[in-house]
C-alpha cells in the first residue's frame, strides 16, 4: 500500500471550497477563509514555505498580550506558526516563485474541519515535486494540531529535507512585547494573563528501508530537520503533532504539552484523525442546515456554521469569541455585543454548553462592568464596549483617519445598550435550556446587576419619564443621542426580566435564591422599583404610526437618499461626511429594525412591517452586521425576494472574490446573523415557554430546509417543505415539548416520535404523528 | 565599462517642449542615467544651428548627448528609444486642445500608445525650473493590474530618499473592481477605531508585497474621495508633489483612461506613464 495522507477529502464537492491555482494579492482573505480552529486554537491558512505576503496566526481564545501602543488595549497574542515548513530538494527550496507552478490547489473541507493543499512543482532543474498537505485543529482534542504532509518525487531522485519549527513570525516581534523560552521541542510564549506552551512532535514515513531519518535542532527555529535520501518515483510522509496548553488549563503547560504530545504520537495519527472527523460529524448533525434549491445560500450557511463551530469552546469560561474568531488579529481579538447578539443564539440550539460558556465569561467579568458603572457614577454593571482577557473597557478613544482627521471614538463612553444584550443572552439561555443552576449560580448575578445599572442610568424628569439621555444605539452614525429606542427597550426588558427572575427563583429555589440575594446584597423592594422604572421609561413609540423614533428628534432630520448610496464605494459616513451624516436619518445598521427582531413578541406584527418599511430604506448597510438582520425581519414578515437580497449581500461578505473584506479574519457575527436569518427568519423559529414555535417562510426557489435544534435536553429534527407547506419534526432526548405553529395548531411532542402538519388553504391542519 | 541607461527627451524646436529638460536631468541623476536630447526635424541641422533650433545653449546641454532624425515625430522618437534601449522618455505634455482625444490624438499620445518603456509628461508651464523628486504620488485603485506599477515606482522613491504618498480614490457610484485580489476602501467599517487602521496596514502590505519591500522607507496611505481625476489633481497640488505615476492598461476607448487623460492634461507637475498589461 503506498503512502498518503491519513485522510481523504470529502468526496461531495458541495463541502469544499477551493481555491485554483495561486493569487499573491488575495492571500490575506484566504488565510482567512480557510482557517482552521476548534475554539480553543486556530490557525490562519498561510503557506507552510511562507510567501511575500503570508500573514500567518495562531490564536488561543482568551490569551492577549499587551500592545506596544496601548491607547488601542490588549490584542490577540499570535502564537508560534507551527505549520511553518520548510522543504529542499538538493539543497535548494521549494518555492512557487522559483521554476514552473504545474499544480495548486487549497482547499477548505468544511465538513471535515481540514485544510488541503496540493501543490505540484517544477524547480529550474527540471525536477517536478509533489506535495500534498493536511492541516487541522482537532475538534476531539482541543489542545491537538496536525500537520501530515506527503512528498514524491516525480521524475528524479535526491535529497529531501524537511525543515519544520515553532516560528515566531517576525512581524509579531516588532509589534509585541513576547518573551519566548525554547528548548529542543517546546516553546513557552508569555502573554497578559496567561503562559502558552506550544510543543512538537513528529514522524517520518519513507517508503524504503533505505532511506534515512536524522533529527537535529535546526538554528532558526525550534523544531526538527529531516533528512530524507528519495528514489526516483518514491514517497515519504510527514506527521507533525503539536499540543499546546496554556496556565489556565494546567500548572506547568510546557511539560503537559510536551507529554500530550507523546501520547498522541503513541496512540497514531489515524486515531487522532479518526476521532477529530467523528467530532466534526457530531458537530454537523447538531448544526448543519440543509437547503435544497439554493445552492449559494447552502454554500454561505455551510461556511458560516463551519466557521461558528470552530469558535466556540464549552470548556473554556474565561474566554469570549472576538470579532473575527480565532482566524485574524483584526480587531484585536476584542469582544463586543456582537457575540451576545449575533453569535450566542447559534450555540445555544446547537451547542447549549457552548452558550453557557459564553455568558460565564461575562459572568467572570461582572467585576470589570461593576467598575466601570462606578466610574461613571452608576450602580450595578455596565459592561465594556470592547473588552479582552478581564472585562476593562479597551475602546481607544480616538482614531486617526486616512484624511488625517483625528476622530473621537465615543462608543466606550456612550454605548450602553450591551448591558441589556447580555441580560437578553442570558435571558434567551435560561429559557432555552432551563439551566436553573446556571442562573443562580451566574446568570441572576448579571440580571439583577445591569437592572441596577438601568435603574441608576435613566432619570425620572419633570414630565413624568424616565429618561435616558446622552447614548449611542447600534446606529453609530449618530452619537450623543436621547432616549435611543434599541437601548430604551432593551433597558426596560432587562429590567422587567431581572425581577421576573427574582420572583421564579424564589418560587421554584428558595434555599438557592436566598443564598444568591445575600451575595447580591438585594433589598426586598429593588425588583419592584426595576418595574417601576421600566414602566416610566420612554419608549419612543408613536401609536398613530406604529413607529417608533429612533431616538429624539430622529423624525425632524433631513432624509437623504440612502438607497442611491448604497452602491457608494464608500459608506456613507464618508460621502456625506460625519456632520451631514449626523443630521441627517440615514443609519449605519439595523437599529429599530435590530429591537424588532430581538423582541418580536412584545409587539403585533403591524408594528414590525410599519417600522420596517420606514428604516429599511433609511439603513445603510455600513456594518457587516446589517444585512442578516434585515433579511431576518424580511423573512419573518414574508418579503421573500427582500430577505433573499440581503441574506446573499451577509453571505457575500467573507465569500465575494474581490473585497478583501475577510483579510483581517472572517465576520464571525455576520454568520452568526446569516444563521440567524435562516432559522429565525425563514424558518421563523422561536422560543415559547414550553416548546419552540415555527412560522416558516421558504425563500423563492427553496424546495426544501432541513435542521436541527435543540430545546431544554430535546433535539428536534425539522423539515420545512416548500410546495407541500409542510413541517416535519423528529423529537429526541428527554421529555415532552410543545411544537407550534405560529398562529396556528400546537402539538404535543414526544422522545422518538415523529410529527407532521401541512397548509390547507390558508390555515395550517391539524398536528398528526407521521411514521418514523 | 557597463554603458549606463538612457533617458530620452525629444525636443521640436519648441520653447515649452525645454520643460522636459530639468526633469529628465533630475530622474538621470536618480537612475544613473545619461540624457539623451533628439531633436526631431524636417531637415538635418549642423550642430550650432541644431542647439539654436531646441533654444538651448552649450551650458545646458553640458554632459548630454545630441541627436536629431527626421520623420513622423512620434515614430522617430519611438525608433530613438528602441535603439537606444532607453529606460525612460521624458517629453513635454501636449498644450491643451479640446476634445475627448487628448492626448491621444497628438505626438505624446502616439508615443504613450508604442513607447518601449515608461513616458514622462512634463507640464510646460513648469518652463526650466529646476526638479526634485520628494514627494512621488502613485494613484491606486486597488487592482493588482494597478499594483503592477508600483514596483518601478517604489524604485524611483528609494533612490530620491522621496516620501512615497498612495493615493486610493473612492468614488460615489462607481463600480467595485471585478478582478480577483482588488482592494478598495471597505464596504463596511463595523468600528472605526479598528477598520481603518486596520485597512490602511492591509492597502499598504499588498503594496510593499507588490513592490520591493526592502526599497519602500517611506510610504503612506492617503484616502480620498471623488471623481478620481479631481481628487488626484487636488491633492497634488495641495501638497506640491513632484510626481504622479500612473498605471495604465492601455485602453484607447473614448471612455476609458479619462482618469489619465484628464490628470496629463490639468497636472502641474510631471506624470509618469506605465503601460500595465491586464
Amino acid at each position: 500500500m503506498g503512502v498518503c495522507l491519513p485522510l481523504a477529502p470529502s468526496s461531495d464537492p458541495g463541502w469544499l471550497l477551493v481555491e485554483e491555482g495561486f493569487t499573491l494579492a488575495r492571500e490575506h482573505e484566504i488565510e482567512s477563509i480557510f482557517a482552521v480552529a476548534n475554539g480553543y486554537i486556530g490557525t490562519r491558512a498561510s503557506l507552510e514555505e511562507g510567501s511575500r505576503l503570508s500573514q500567518p496566526g495562531t490564536f488561543a481564545a482568551g490569551i492577549y498580550v499587551d500592545d506596544r501602543a496601548p491607547e488601542f488595549g490588549p490584542a490577540l497574542a499570535v502564537l508560534p506558526d507551527w505549520p511553518h515548513l520548510q522543504i529542499a530538494v538538493d539543497g535548494d527550496r521549494l518555492s512557487m516563485e522559483s521554476g514552473p507552478l504545474l499544480e495548486h490547489r487549497r482547499m477548505l473541507d468544511l465538513r471535515q474541519g481540514v485544510l488541503w493543499r496540493e501543490w505540484r512543482q517544477q524547480d529550474p532543474s527540471g525536477r517536478i515535486t509533489r506535495v500534498r498537505f493536511l492541516r487541522l485543529a482537532s475538534l476531539a482534542d482541543q489542545h491537538v494540531l496536525l500537520q501530515s504532509v506527503v512528498v514524491t518525487v516525480e521524475n528524479y531522485s535526491g535529497r529531501i529535507e524537511f525543515v519544520a519549527g515553532l516560528a515566531l513570525p517576525d512581524a509579531q516581534r516588532e509589534r509585541v512585547a513576547l518573551t519566548v523560552t525554547r528548548d529542543s521541542e517546546t516553546v513557552v510564549v508569555l502573554a497578559r494573563e496567561a503562559s502558552v506552551a506550544m510543543a512538537t512532535g513528529s514522524a517520518l514515513q519513507p517508503k524504503s528501508e533505505a532511506a534515512i531519518s536524522r533529527q537535529e535542532r535546526a538554528t532558526e527555529h525550534v523544531g526538527e530537520h529531516w533528512t530524507w535520501e528519495a528514489g526516483l518515483g518514491e514517497t515519504a510522509r510527514l506527521d507533525r503533532v503539536v499540543a499546546a496548553y496554556t496556565s489556565r488549563d494546567v500548572a506547568d503547560p510546557a511539560d503537559t504539552a510536551r507529554a500530550h504530545v507523546a501520547i498522541m504520537l503513541e496512540r497514531g495519527v489515524s486515531a487522532l484523525t479518526r476521532a477529530h472527523v467523528e467530532a466534526w460529524s457530531r458537530r454537523w448533525n447538531a448544526a448543519g442546515v440543509q437547503i435544497v434549491g439554493d445552492d449559494e445560500a447552502q454554500r454561505a450557511l455551510r461556511f458560516a456554521v463551519y466557521h461558528l463551530a470552530a469558535a466556540a469552546n464549552p470548556a473554556h469560561e474565561q474566554a469570549s469569541i472576538g470579532a473575527r474568531g480565532l482566524t485574524g488579529q483584526a480587531y484585536r481579538g476584542h469582544v463586543f455585543w456582537d457575540t451576545e447578539i449575533y453569535v450566542l443564539p447559534f450555540y445555544l440550539f446547537t451547542d447549549p454548553p457552548a452558550a453557557r460558556a459564553l455568558l460565564m465569561y461575562r459572568y467572570h467579568t461582572l467585576g470589570a462592568a461593576r467598575r466601570k458603572a462606578n466610574a461613571h457614577g452608576y450602580q450595578g454593571a455596565l459592561y465594556a464596549w470592547e473588552s479582552a482577557d478581564t472585562g476593562e473597557e479597551a475602546t481607544p478613544r480616538a482614531v486617526v483617519a486616512l484624511d488625517g482627521r483625528v476622530v473621537p471614538i465615543l462608543t466606550g463612553e456612550q454605548e450602553h445598550h450591551i448591558s441589556a444584550d447580555v441580560a437578553y443572552a442570558v435571558w434567551q439561555y435560561w429559557r432555552a435550556t432551563g439551566d436553573d443552576d446556571f442562573m443562580v449560580d451566574a446568570g441572576s448575578d448579571i440580571l439583577v446587576e445591569t437592572a441596577r445599572f438601568w435603574a441608576s442610568r435613566a432619570r425620572m424628569e419633570a414630565d413624568g419619564h424616565a429618561h435616558i439621555r446622552a447614548v449611542i444605539g447600534p446606529d453609530e452614525y449618530h452619537d450623543t443621542v436621547d432616549d435611543n429606542a434599541y437601548t430604551n427597550n432593551m433597558a426596560r426588558w432587562n429590567l422587567d426580566r431581572a425581577a421576573d427572575a427574582v420572583a421564579i427563583l424564589e418560587r421554584v429555589r428558595l434555599s438557592d435564591w436566598k443564598r444568591m440575594s445575600a451575595r447580591l446584597a438585594l433589598a426586598e423592594d429593588e425588583p419592584a422599583a426595576w418595574r417601576r422604572i421600566a414602566a416610566a421609561l420612554v419608549t419612543g413609540f408613536h401609536p398613530d404610526t406604529r413607529l417608533f423614533e429612533q431616538f429624539e428628534g430622529y423624525f425632524a432630520l433631513e432624509d437623504v437618499d440612502v438607497i442611491s448610496h448604497r452602491s457608494c464605494a464608500m459608506p456613507i459616513d464618508v460621502c456625506l461626511g460625519p456632520e451631514r451624516t449626523r443630521h441627517s436619518k440615514a443609519i449605519k445598521q439595523a437599529d429599530v429594525v435590530a429591537l424588532c427582531a430581538l423582541l418580536w413578541d412584545e409587539w403585533p406584527r403591524a408594528v414590525h412591517e410599519a417600522n420596517f418599511n420606514y428604516y429599511e430604506p433609511r439603513t445603510a448597510h455600513g456594518s457587516s452586521l446589517s444585512p442578516a438582520l434585515h433579511a431576518l425581519v424580511a423573512a419573518r414578515l414574508g418579503d421573500g425576494a427582500l430577505a433573499q437580497t440581503y441574506l446573499r449581500q451577509a453571505g457575500e461578505i467573507d465569500l465575494a472574490d474581490n473585497m478583501g473584506n475577510a483579510a483581517g479574519g472572517v465576520h464571525i457575527a455576520a454568520l452568526g446573523g446569516l444563521w440567524q436569518a435562516v432559522v429565525f427568519g425563514v424558518a421563523g423559529l422561536r422560543l415559547r415557554e414550553d416548546g419552540i414555535c415555527l412560522d416558516p417562510h421558504l425563500l423563492p426557489g427553496w424546495t426544501e430546509m432541513r435542521f436541527c435544534v435543540q430545546w431544554r435536553g430535546r433535539v428536534l429534527r425539522l423539515t420545512l417543505a416548500a410546495d407541500s407547506a409542510r413541517i416535519d419534526v423528529e423529537v429526541d432526548g428527554s421529555g415532552e415539548l410543545t411544537v407550534a405553529v405560529v398562529d396556528g395548531p400546537a402539538c404535543r411532542g414526544r422522545p422518538g416520535r415523529r410529527y407532521a402538519v401541512s397548509r390547507e388553504g390558508l390555515a395550517w391542519g391539524a398536528w398528526r404523528e407521521a411514521d418514523a | 565599462m557597463m554603458a549606463s541607461p538612457t533617458l530620452l527627451v525629444p525636443l521640436d524646436g519648441s520653447p515649452k517642449a525645454t520643460a522636459a529638460l530639468p526633469v529628465a536631468r533630475g530622474l538621470a541623476d536618480l537612475m544613473g542615467a545619461t540624457v539623451a536630447l533628439i531633436y526631431v526635424g524636417r531637415e538635418a541641422l549642423p550642430p550650432g544651428e541644431l542647439l539654436d533650433r531646441m533654444r538651448l545653449s552649450a551650458e545646458d546641454v553640458r554632459g548630454l548627448v545630441v541627436d536629431q532624425c527626421g520623420g513622423s515625430p512620434a515614430d522617430a522618437i519611438v525608433r530613438a528609444a528602441s535603439a537606444r534601449h532607453a529606460i525612460l522618455i521624458v517629453m513635454c505634455a501636449p498644450a491643451r486642445p479640446p476634445g475627448p482625444s487628448y492626448p491621444f490624438g497628438s505626438v505624446p499620445g502616439d508615443v504613450l500608445r508604442t513607447a518601449p518603456c515608461p513616458v514622462v509628461l512634463v507640464p510646460s508651464i513648469r518652463g526650466r525650473h529646476p526638479w526634485a523628486l520628494r514627494q512621488l504620488v502613485l494613484p491606486h485603485d486597488g487592482t493588482p493590474t494597478s499594483a503592477a506599477a508600483i514596483a518601478p515606482t517604489a524604485e524611483l522613491a528609494s533612490r530620491a530618499g522621496a516620501d512615497l504618498v498612495v493615493l486610493h480614490v473612492a468614488t460615489p457610484g462607481a463600480e467595485r473592481p471585478a478582478e480577483p485580489g482588488s482592494f478598495v476602501a471597505p464596504r463596511y467599517v463595523d468600528q472605526p477605531q479598528h477598520e481603518w487602521p486596520g485597512w490602511e496596514r492591509e492597502f499598504l502590505e499588498r503594496v510593499r508585497g507588490a513592490g520591493h519591500p526592502a526599497n519602500i522607507e517611506k510610504i503612506r496611505l492617503v484616502l480620498a474621495q471623488g471623481e478620481a481625476s479631481a481628487a488626484i489633481l487636488e491633492f497634488t497640488r495641495r501638497n506640491g508633489s513632484d510626481l504622479i505615476a500612473l498605471a495604465w492598461r492601455g485602453s484607447l476607448e473614448p471612455e476609458r483612461a479619462r482618469t489619465m487623460r484628464r490628470v496629463i492634461r490639468d497636472a502641474s507637475c510631471p506624470v509618469i506613464v506605465f503601460r500595465v498589461r491586464a
